[in-house]
């Protein structure tokens, strides 16, 4: 089968603008969890959650003309693809070619999105307007462009970053977005894979980006009883919940001959995925890691690998009782007694939603590559539940070049991905 | 060393919420007449917008699935979806067991709104009755603190009810590239059957965009028709004097098998799921280039990825938005596509007759290629008076009996993502008929 590899990587989230500089915060075992700052918390019973600190729009977005037409979430998105891109050179390599080949090559390399979907804070662009029409919706219709900004449909889309990212750089072929939650970043990655081994494209960039550090859906998640009211800690007895962060992350990957044709450096390959749902809803979860197992169990297929091969395992460790419960059933029943090192980094920088899988594969990638497995930092006592379970709050040491990142989210839906580090 | 042979994926079964039906038989038959489902909006007071008019689902209520536990935790969208998902499966004559559940997957298309307007005007009311919101008064909001209206916003709820309502535990994925969403939807169910994941796949589009919200993001861009006076005539997509789309709303559904699965069963096949093609246009984000460039690669993957030619087309489901640079692009990209055939292949819009569903726009369209092939039956280009110069295509304006070997379904959507399917009657195949209800007029 053909080789599928990954030439550029790129992210940013509270703990970092760079994957290195991401890996060296989880490492250091410092978390970025810290009191929001977006809006005044003082009396609310969440306050905590890893914003991007000093958070510029410029900086991360240089075309300002673009700012009206997009959001934080995808600002976020467009500079973690534009990391990766430049990485990968192969815009750069795309521009040296005659016209009818660069073309060609264009419409050869696609893009995949993971995207968080809807949110509130859009809506309330229309607040102003419901003030001023007093609840006479005639009012509302006959004011409305006097009021709202004319490209408020356009800046709610939630394929903004697939398609600026196809308009900046010119990328032309396969495409999709995906909305189903938390695992959208990682579907990217795993849709990606998928696409090159059938010849669909020869290179594509997966993305996964979201910033839903907003006040209402901080309440909905508090009031479901997903949020933490102290400290992130994955797989620990004393565990409340979880914790938002935002951010984006972003890989090249593309056909081993691609990446030669340029004489791409290849940081890596990405080896198998899987995908299962649980099928009870939006928020259950089963007690017997059901859909994980699945997931795992498909992707170890997919690559042609047996659970020995792998040698760490990014766990999904949201902090919440039942996932990480039922988390660790799911590893054991797929591990036995053979477990390799476990972790997870949500405990550092949040739980980013649509980009939580493929930042953590992004920031998985550099931890292979410095053969190290971060410790959770934030871990004091191992969950019985939980027993067995390799997971420290020290570094460990991979078992071979092979990690293995899992994703869980809203809706049921579990994914797993293989990635080995070049 | 060959390849293995590629699955091939048969659709077996269909459901249709729309406009101008709440199920295929009376859809299908209002396409054939070109009877229109655009009318004054009565979802709401619409009287200051521009756009007073839409295609709203009318008469509706959920008759097959009533389980009102399930129905609370559902949007307006969502009711659409869950009533044509139960449709198609019906249709299908097969749905997950316990044990069948893993190898049966999900795929949906689904609309980007949040909150439904009555619940954003509960939290203005509180927490922003001045205009601009008060964090610290979401505290207090009923609105910000009901779990019902989050989970009912959430962009994956869609594909949460209909997995839990049917129990699929395979792959699952729920995809937004606008008004491509559905045709994608179908695109992604295709590749992951031929990838062997899963054996039958659930795969639809959902959208209701008919709100005070709604409606404004797209007056706000000008995209709307706002000929209020004649709603059954504002969809005139190619026509010289269109002037904008027509919002629609509802769901389509299919269940998607593979071939040899269905066969032995022996399932009545509509047609074959045969070929995907994607694009970027990479333009803007609201159009495609006049050259058609984008479009033209999209319908070109889709043949290709089918191993069909232009020459076995019979029928084209348009995009045909009815706005002025949809159409024109598409005429050019589908010209350059077809070459000498783009003056002959049957083309019509059935946007004309149901309006723009949005994220369910090409998962219905893709099903009604598949009837059109099923039935040898071609919807028309209903509204076409004045052609367009830019326009010369030969488009349906009467209900015509044909066989259909073979269906391209054109979706392309704000963003620059562009979806195309090709479908191909099952007698193109495997040389056997589709089986039963097949030519059966409604």
């Amino acid at each position: 089968m053909t080789r599928i590899v990954i030439t550029g990587s790129g992210a940013v989230c509270a703990a970092g603008r760079q994957p290195a500089e991401i890996l060296a915060a989880v490492r250091a075992g410092t978390s970025s969890l810290r009191r929001i700052e977006q809006w005044d918390t003082t009396h609310w019973p969440a306050q905590v959650a890893a914003e991007i600190p000093d958070f510029d729009a410029r900086a991360m977005v240089a075309d300002r003309k673009l700012h009206k037409l997009i959001r934080r979430t995808d600002l976020v998105g467009l500079y973690a693809a534009g990391c990766a891109l430049e990485q990968s050179g192969l815009v750069a390599h795309r521009d040296t070619l005659p016209p009818p080949a660069a073309a060609a090559y264009s419409d050869r390399s696609g893009v995949i999105v993971g995207s968080g979907g809807g949110n509130f804070e859009n809506q309330y662009d229309f607040l102003p307007l419901m003030t001023q029409a007093g609840g006479d919706l005639g009012a509302f219709g006959r004011e409305l462009a006097n009021t709202v900004n004319p490209m408020w449909l356009l800046r709610t889309l939630p394929n903004n970053v697939l398609g600026h990212i196809g308009i900046k750089y010119g990328l032309k072929g396969t495409n999709a977005c995906i909305t189903s939650h938390s695992v959208g970043g990682l579907v990217a990655v795993i849709e990606a894979l998928a696409a090159l081994r059938a010849a669909e494209a020869d290179r594509i960039v997966a993305v996964g980006h979201e910033t839903p550090i907003e006040p209402q859906m901080v309440l909905y998640y508090h009031g479901l009883g997903l949020m933490s009211a102290g400290v992130l800690r994955p797989f620990d007895a004393g565990r409340d919940g979880s914790q938002f962060g935002e951010g984006a992350g972003a890989l090249v990957i593309e056909t081993e001959a691609s990446a030669l044709e340029r004489g791409a450096p290849v940081l890596g390959e990405v080896l198998g995925g899987g995908l299962a749902s649980e099928a009870q809803g939006l928020l259950a979860i089963r007690e017997d890691g059901d859909g994980l197992v699945r997931a795992i169990d498909e992707a170890l297929a997919d690559a042609g690998l047996s659970p020995r091969d792998v040698g760490m395992v990014v766990a999904h460790g949201n902090g919440t009782r039942a996932s990480d419960a039922s988390e660790a059933v799911a590893l054991r029943r797929v591990f036995g007694d053979d477990l390799p090192p476990v972790t997870g980094f949500k405990w550092s920088f949040g739980h980013l939603i649509a980009a939580a899988g493929i930042v953590e594969t992004v920031v998985t990638l550099a931890a292979l590559q410095a053969k190290v497995v971060p410790g959770i930092a934030t871990l004091r006592t191992l969950d019985p539940a939980c027993a067995g379970l390799t997971v420290a709050a020290t570094a460990q040491v991979p078992r071979s070049d092979v990690a293995l990142v899992l994703c869980r989210g809203f809706a049921s839906t579990n994914a797993a991905l293989l990635v080995r580090a070049s | 060393m060959s390849a293995p042979a590629r699955r091939r994926v048969a659709i077996t079964g269909i459901g249709l919420v729309t406009p101008v039906g709440n199920d295929v038989a009376t859809t299908w038959r209002a396409l054939l007449a070109g009877r229109s489902g655009g009318a004054p909006i009565t979802l709401f007071d619409a009287s200051g917008f521009a756009t007073r008019i839409a295609a709203e689902v009318k008469d509706f209520r959920n008759r097959l699935v009533t389980d009102r536990r399930l129905l609370k935790l559902a949007n307006r969208s969502h009711h659409f979806a869950l009533e044509a998902a139960e449709q198609a499966l019906v249709d299908a004559g097969v749905r997950p067991t316990a044990e069948t559940a893993p190898r049966w997957g999900c795929a949906v298309g689904a609309g980007m709104m949040t909150a439904d307007f009555a619940d954003l005007e509960r939290t203005h009311a509180h927490a922003a009755a001045d205009g601009t919101l008060d964090a610290g008064l979401l505290l207090s909001d009923d609105a910000a603190n009901d779990p019902l209206v989050f989970c009912r916003g959430q962009a994956a709820q869609g594909l949460a009810l209909l997995t839990r309502r049917f129990g699929i535990a395979g792959y699952t994925t729920s995809v937004h590239t606008a008004c491509a969403s559905g045709g994608q939807a179908l695109g992604t169910a295709l590749k992951a059957l031929r990838r062997g994941r899963v054996d039958r796949v659930l795969a639809g589009g959902f959208d209701s965009m008919i709100s005070p919200i709604g409606i404004s993001g797209f007056c706000l861009l000008s995209a709307l028709s706002t000929d209020n006076d004649t709603p059954e005539r504002a969809s005139r997509p190619f026509d010289a004097t269109r002037n904008g789309f027509l919002l629609g709303e509802g769901a389509g559904f299919v269940v998607l098998e593979d071939w040899a699965l269905a066969r032995a069963r022996g399932a009545r096949i509509y047609a074959e799921l045969a070929g995907d093609g994607n694009s970027l246009s990479s333009y803007r984000i609201t159009d495609s280039p006049p050259d058609g460039d984008g479009p033209i690669q999209a319908m070109r993957a889709a043949l290709a990825d089918a191993g069909a030619t232009v020459d076995t087309i019979d029928y084209v489901n348009a995009h045909g938005t009815s706005t002025l640079m949809n159409d024109r692009s598409e005429t050019a990209a589908l010209h350059a596509v077809f070459g000498a055939r783009g003056r002959s292949v049957p083309v019509s819009s059935t946007k004309s007759t149901m309006g723009h569903l949005i994220a369910a726009a090409g998962a219905v369209e893709g099903a009604l290629c598949a009837l059109a092939i099923a039935r040898g039956e071609l919807p028309v280009n209903a509204n076409l008076r004045e052609r367009d110069a830019d326009c010369d295509l030969n488009l349906v304006t009467t209900p015509t009996r044909t066989r259909v070997r073979a269906a391209l379904s054109n979706s392309f959507g704000f963003g620059g993502s562009n979806s195309c399917l090709v479908l191909r009657h099952p007698e193109e195949v495997d040389g056997r008929p589709g089986g039963r209800g097949e030519e059966a007029g409604p």
